[in-house]
């Protein structure tokens, strides 16, 4: 019989106790121990009463419904008792916390669902972000969910754990070298005064693979110290950027993105301004500019020069104090036009001028923008100077005196914080056939990777939204970070470890409130008014007063002159795209993300000018061999408008070997590097080979055929036509009923002016509303899921094209042509003005896709939920997960829109549109997107919609968006001409 | 006169066996091989189904910009090809086209099977299959109906009420038929079987009368559905915004294309049947030269439909029909079928004019392929080729077909072929009864 065994007996025996604690109590022998069959060995088993066998019967049916529960979690999980304080399940937490990237920290406030962190967003309190983000700062959540991280320490390929780990930190020789991302965290500082007390000769490299250390070294030639330079842009009037992305890509661009927006945002209502850019590659901050110069890296301390020798003809030579450039010049006429141009127009702007300068630019460049913004006065009006709150801002010791400190075995120890370097350094350092010389090696990462491949120790990183920490913004501006989540792992943070080295035994939260409380002003509630606010209000460096060091300038401007200038030569930039310097590798938000110019995913490519891209007789796709001096790399040439000519454009960081998603995505554009300060090099030779590859793009036309659903016009234009389109805004004459709009009405109004489309608002509605990844072959087939796009188009002349961004999604149309195509109702209108998505209506005809002509509408091919790299912890449980063969769409967050809603029916009040925020909207660092009611008479979208800049795309279709659009008004300087 | 309708004159009884013969066969080597294939095609068929159905439509080719693709594309060919049947059947018959008997009944089992395919496909595109019965207006406990006002229900509606009629017609006008098998059939098992769908007919004068008027009734009944069908299929379109699609002349277009098609559609078919069956005595050079007369007018028909179709684009002045269809459909991606479409829509019909050719058996039959594959480069061009290139030029993307789309469309000609042969096998597929009655009919005629 199939029940019977010990078990089963004793259950059914009359003498067993009622009540049992375990199986073992109750039938007082070990059931094991009983011969199995025991009723086929001759022993009368029990009789199966009529009684039983419905009780069986009836529970193996319910226990059958059981198992068709769906998927149980594999972790042992355990109900609240009694909840903890705050935390009220389905109710979102928010807390303050802060990132850190390059050292520098950006505070944000992070929303936990029932213990899960589920989305990121800036902190509006915090100077460097305002309540903006970036792509880094909105993706950064994924990475806390990366299915590839270490779970627990590894020693030689074995698991291991921390206390073993701890003893070989222990036994440590002195000479420990450390390689660690660049640091401003105060706590930091602390630790590596002690470890500096404890290993005597241990050495500290700042390492970062693409460093900022020209910038400080141009300060500490031209004013004597090393200093940061923040810039007021709301107070700029006309601002030249040098190859300088400082809206998008630059530290404290949040801030500046900001400032700029809000400058623009006044061009048509009388106090105008202008944004003069120069660079290679063509930048967000470059589709935003006014006037766009195409130009080689490697030229534009060249053109620094020109704009200084024109200021000084104009007469503002005192100013420079002697600096005065020599009267020789070999730059080009372009160069030449546009520097006067712009040199003009700064000088007429005094005071309310300024020019900006990338870290990506020489040293010389810096010393020459210093010198420009002395002459027009901008010193304390549109910059200041302030103290680096980085610890090692020319890096410490650097990675080559590591090479050469391993070459002569002088390293005992070796230890690598979050940096990947064997894969990050110039291949000249050969730190691949060093490292494994050191007698001990650390590597503290999230993934296994090339370093870490070579290291004896491979102990887990914690995620910044796992640990304690803390860091100084850019301006100096103390900042905390909070562990939303526990450790999902065995990991440690780099502070950690860092203390772990120090011989300290607490954990970060003590050892950042021992130094709280090392000054004994401060109190244990302002401790917690710190980390509930996310940062210590006030503790931003004072601005610094400088003086010019005349000689540094015209040894600057001596260089610049004397240096030469090959026309034929390629130049080769390596830049910093979605994925920063590789450390987003892995995170499938930002690879799936299209590149905000090139609107490439999964991969980088070298972008080429259509002219360089002609001389070369290349077309986007074709495998090119580039290579500089003996270093050689294969990589798909990409065409795009805008870039310079005669240099080539690659993002670093792809072409990982380390585990996760980004194995093998691209190739790794740091083998061509000669140098770790290197940013570009000049006179690579490029040949095409035979092989072409397909390019995942999401947007393959960027010509408008002489259409008009965007708009764009001059300034001047726009002045006398005080209109930009007045065809796409009249209203229309139709035969079918109004909608009779009550209550609350819900719109949506975007700038493309200050829309620079650095894609953070795409990241932000993927984060927010559980948007799915579907892979680079998904993109190749163009079934890239994202709720908003945003499309790039370009006018004019393709060698110096105008870029207009216009973010695309939902219009949300009052007369919506999906809706009436849809044969099921699963797509509807709401009384406020929603057009709604039923997906358990949906049965996936996609009739209303073919039938949008915003090509808006998002279909499920496959069953994307399911995909391990957007796990479901991550997902935000009130946007429903959506299934297989369904359409999906921007909701204009209807979530927020409803909580919203619920707060105020709680409170017992009417609901106000002003307190609904869209992700997108709230992540816009320039405060692109507005959202709110058209029938809110003062309210901004009608504001916007009085604008004259103010269309409605694909007006003449009559679908009436609910989605509006400003125009793009740009303000060229006429002496440039077109 | 023109040449006959029937050749040789034969007595009934030679009729009655030479149309019967091939039920009685066991089917020959060239049917047995022809079966064998099609039913290798056929399991294709169904195991990319069931591959599509397990893993999503994202099996297929469709993305955004062209969420339809094949599988519509497929759709509206099957049902396009399904209207000379009907057509054939009922509104030859209500004109009393007496050349019709020979074929009718053969067209009509196309019809029904051509129905078949293209019925599978507005399942089949669907995100989920399972919910496809939502389209039908059903007592649902939500007391949630189709919406009404998108063409979809409309299809529903149409397609079932097309196939239910058809299927009927062609069962009536098999009852006689039915009758004549079940008594010349010499095993038992046969004369049970077809007695038992012969439903009784003994060929009494009032079974005749009754019959006579179902069938009438019917024709009467079906001749709305040959114009109705197609112009519903082609508001799947014409309700729609984009450009290429947007357009009042759809239907009278579409229908023209569909008995186009249709008829072409019969010639493949037929040509190898007669020559196969030796039934050239039965279905003469003038059936088939009939045939290419009609493909004539409704190749004119539909390209007059081309004509106006540009006219339009060019009249409405608008920047993106103009787009469409003077930039993208020439010279865009997937320009070869247009050019394809053009040569098979325009250009082959019009050379039947010439005598010489239309009554060339091997031409008939290479150029009624050209037809069929011009016909199914239209849809291409108007579903695919409108949708690649719309509004907003951000969105456009260029189309490519997966190897399951390929096998699905091969899968059908397939299970289309195989639902062919066992209908020669076990059905008279020429109308034993109506050519008898022709005879009679053109025994006056006779000198």
């Amino acid at each position: 019989m199939p029940f019977d065994n010990g078990i089963s007996r004793a259950l059914n025996s009359p003498l067993g106790r009622r009540y049992y604690r375990s199986l073992l109590e109750q039938g007082e022998t070990n059931p094991r121990a009983e011969p199995e069959l025991s009723s086929e060995a001759g022993e009368p088993g029990p009789q199966l009463t009529r009684r039983d066998l419905t009780a069986l019967l009836g529970a193996s049916l319910a226990l059958a419904g059981l198992t068709s529960c769906g998927q149980r979690p594999r972790e042992k999980i355990l109900p609240y008792v009694r909840a903890p304080d705050g935390v009220k399940p389905g109710v979102p937490v928010e807390y303050a916390t802060t990132m850190t990237l390059g050292g520098l920290g950006t505070g944000l406030i992070g929303t936990v669902q029932d213990g899960r962190p589920i989305k990121l967003d800036g902190n509006p309190e915090h100077p460097a972000s305002l309540g903006g983000s970036g792509i880094y700062e909105q993706a950064a959540l994924l990475g806390l969910y990366d299915p590839a991280r270490l779970t627990g320490p590894v020693h030689e390929g074995i698991p291991s754990d921390w206390h073993s780990a701890a003893e070989a930190i222990r036994g440590c020789g002195p000479r420990a070298w450390f390689v660690l991302p660049p640091q401003s965290s105060p706590l930091a500082a602390r630790l590596i005064e002690q470890i500096r007390l404890r290993l005597p000769w241990s050495r500290f490299v700042h390492y970062q693979p693409l460093p900022r250390h020209a910038v400080y070294a141009a300060a500490r030639g031209t004013f004597g110290r090393v200093l940061e330079t923040h810039y007021r842009l709301a107070n700029a009037r006309v601002a030249l950027a040098l190859d300088a992305d400082f809206t998008a890509s630059m530290p404290g661009s949040l801030r500046m993105a900001r400032e700029l927006g809000q400058r623009r945002g006044r061009n048509t209502s009388g106090s105008e301004s202008r944004l003069y850019v120069a660079e290679a590659m063509l930048s967000p901050t470059g589709s935003l500019a006014d006037q766009h110069l195409s130009l080689q890296s490697s030229r534009v301390p060249q053109l620094a020069r020109a704009v200084l020798q024109q200021l000084d003809q104009l007469g503002l030579r005192g100013k420079v104090r002697g600096a005065a450039p020599s009267a020789s010049s070999s730059t080009d006429t372009r160069i030449e036009a546009f520097a006067r141009a712009v040199a003009g127009d700064l000088a007429r702007a005094r005071g309310e001028a300024v020019v900006l300068v990338g870290e990506r630019q020489p040293r010389e460049t810096h010393v020459l923008a210093h010198a420009i913004n002395q002459a027009l006065g901008s010193f304390g009006r549109t910059l200041y100077f302030a103290e680096t709150p980085l610890l090692a801002p020319e890096g410490g010791s650097s990675l080559e005196d590591l090479a050469a400190a391993i070459a002569a075995s002088e390293v005992d120890a070796l230890v690598i914080l979050e940096e990947n370097p064997v894969f990050s350094a110039p291949p000249s350092l050969r730190l691949e056939h060093l490292l494994p010389r050191v007698p001990l090696r650390i590597h503290l990462t999230d993934v296994e990777n090339e370093t870490s491949r070579l290291c004896q120790w491979r102990l887990p990183l914690s995620h910044f939204l796992e640990s304690w920490g803390d860091a100084r913004a850019l301006d100096g501006t103390v900042s905390y970070a909070q562990p939303l989540i526990g450790a999902r792992h065995e990991s440690r943070s780099s502070l950690e470890l860092l203390a772990l080295f120090a011989g300290r035994e607490e954990g970060a939260l003590e050892l950042l409130r021992a130094l709280h409380q090392s000054d004994a002003q401060r109190s244990e509630a302002e401790w917690e008014q710190r980390l509930q606010a996310g940062f210590a209000a006030g503790s931003a460096f004072p601005p610094i007063d400088v003086t010019l060091d005349a000689e540094a300038v015209s040894s600057a401007v001596q260089a610049v002159s004397a240096s030469t200038h090959d026309d034929g030569a390629l130049e080769v930039n390596f830049t910093l795209g979605k994925v920063h310097d590789g450390r987003f590798v892995n995170n499938a938000w930002l690879l799936e993300l299209p590149h905000p110019m090139t609107k490439q995913c999964w991969g980088n490519a070298a972008v080429l000018s259509p002219a360089t891209a002609t001389r070369l007789g290349v077309e986007s796709g074709d495998v090119l061999e580039i290579a500089i001096q003996d270093r050689k790399l294969a990589v798909p040439a990409l065409i795009l408008p805008g870039h310079a000519d005669g240099a080539l454009s690659l993002d670093v960081g792809y072409g990982s070997a380390g585990d996760g998603l980004g194995h093998g995505v691209g190739v790794n554009a740091y083998v061509l590097r000669t140098g770790v300060a290197e940013h570009f090099s000049v006179g690579a030779r490029v040949e095409r080979t035979t092989m072409r590859v397909e390019l995942a793009l999401t947007q393959e036309h960027f010509r408008l055929h002489g259409r008009d659903y965007v708009k764009s016009t001059s300034l001047e234009e726009y002045r006398r036509a005080k209109r930009v389109a007045p065809e796409q805004r009249s209203p229309q004459r139709t035969l079918l009923p109004t909608v009779p709009a009550a209550g609350i009405q819900w719109a949506m109004s975007i700038d493309t002016d200050i829309c620079s489309g650095c894609s953070a608002c795409v990241v932000a509605c993927q984060a927010e509303n559980n948007v799915p990844v579907v892979g680079k072959r998904g993109v190749m087939q163009s079934r890239e899921m994202h709720w908003l796009r945003i499309d790039r188009y370009f006018e004019g002349d393709v060698n110096a094209p105008r870029v207009v961004n216009q973010p695309m999604l939902c219009q949300h149309c009052e007369k919506a042509p999906c809706e009436y195509v849809c044969p099921v109702n699963a797509t509807v209108h709401s009384p406020d003005g929603l057009n709604e998505m039923v997906y358990n209506r949906c049965i996936g005809t996609r009739f209303c896709s073919n039938n949008c002509p915003y090509k808006v509408r998002r279909f499920n091919w496959f069953d994307y939920s399911a995909e391990p790299s957007t796990p479901l912890l991550q997902k935000n449980p009130e946007v429903t997960v959506r299934e297989r063969g369904v359409m999906e769409k921007c909701t204009f967050c209807v979530q927020r829109v409803r909580r919203a809603e619920q707060r105020a029916l709680a409170e017992g009040r009417p609901s106000a549109a002003t307190e609904v925020v869209t992700a997108c909207q709230a992540a816009c660092p320039t405060q692109a997107i507005q959202f709110g009611s058209l029938a809110a008479a003062d309210g901004p979208i009608r504001r916007a919609r009085a604008d004259g800049r103010s269309y409605a795309a694909l007006h003449e279709l009559g679908t009436r968006p609910r989605v509006t659009y400003l125009a793009k008004v740009r303000n060229p300087n006429p002496e440039l001409g077109e | 006169m023109a040449q006959a309708l029937l050749s040789n004159a034969p007595s009934d009884a030679a009729l009655n066996r030479q149309l019967l013969s091939p039920l009685w066969s066991a089917g020959g080597r060239a049917w047995r091989w022809a079966f064998a294939i099609t039913f290798a095609g056929t399991l294709l068929l169904l195991s990319l189904i069931g591959y599509t159905v397990w893993t999503g439509i994202g099996v297929w080719g469709n993305m955004i910009p062209v969420a339809w693709a094949f599988g519509i594309i497929n759709f509206v060919w099957w049902i396009g090809i399904g209207h000379a049947g009907t057509f054939i059947s009922a509104i030859l018959y209500l004109f009393e086209q007496r050349w019709r008997a020979s074929i009718n009944r053969f067209a009509e089992a196309m019809t029904l099977f051509a129905v078949a395919q293209a019925a599978l496909f507005p399942l089949l595109h669907l995100g989920r299959p399972w919910f496809g019965y939502w389209l039908f207006p059903y007592p649902s406990t939500m007391k949630i109906w189709p919406q009404v006002k998108s063409a979809l229900p409309w299809d529903a509606a149409a397609i079932s009420t097309y196939g239910l009629v058809s299927l009927l017609f062609w069962y009536v006008g098999l009852l006689p038929d039915l009758a004549a098998t079940r008594d010349s059939a010499s095993e038992l098992w046969r004369r049970r079987a077809y007695g038992l769908f012969a439903l009784g007919f003994r060929g009494s004068e009032s079974g005749w009368r009754h019959y006579r008027q179902a069938y009438l009734l019917l024709a009467g009944l079906a001749t709305p559905l040959v114009v109705s069908v197609h112009s519903i299929v082609s508001a799947d379109f014409a309700i729609g915004l984009t450009p290429g699609w947007h357009s009042t002349l759809f239907p009278p277009y579409f229908v023209a294309g569909a008995i186009y098609s249709g008829f072409a559609m019969v010639l493949t078919l037929v040509i190898p049947l007669r020559a196969l069956f030796r039934l050239q005595n039965v279905i003469t050079p003038r059936h088939l030269e009939n045939c290419a007369k009609l493909l004539l007018t409704t190749g004119l028909m539909v390209s007059y439909g081309y004509l106006i179709e540009y006219f339009l684009a060019w009249y409405s002045g608008d920047e993106y029909e103009l787009f469409q269809y003077f930039r993208a459909r020439p010279t865009g991606p997937g320009s070869s079928l247009w050019w394809l479409m053009l040569v098979g829509n325009v250009l082959v019909p019009q050379l039947f004019w010439v005598r010489r050719l239309r009554t060339n058996v091997a031409v008939l039959f290479v150029l009624s392929l050209v037809i069929n594959i011009g016909m199914w480069c239209e849809r291409f061009v108007i579903i695919v080729g409108s949708l690649q290139r719309e509004f907003l030029v951000s969105s456009w993307a260029d189309y490519r077909p997966s190897f399951v789309d390929l096998g699905i469309l091969g899968g059908t000609f397939s299970f289309f072929a195989l639902l062919f042969l066992l209908f020669v096998r076990f059905l008279p597929f020429v109308s034993a009864s109506e050519v008898k009655e022709l005879r009679h009919e053109l025994e006056p005629e006779a000198p």
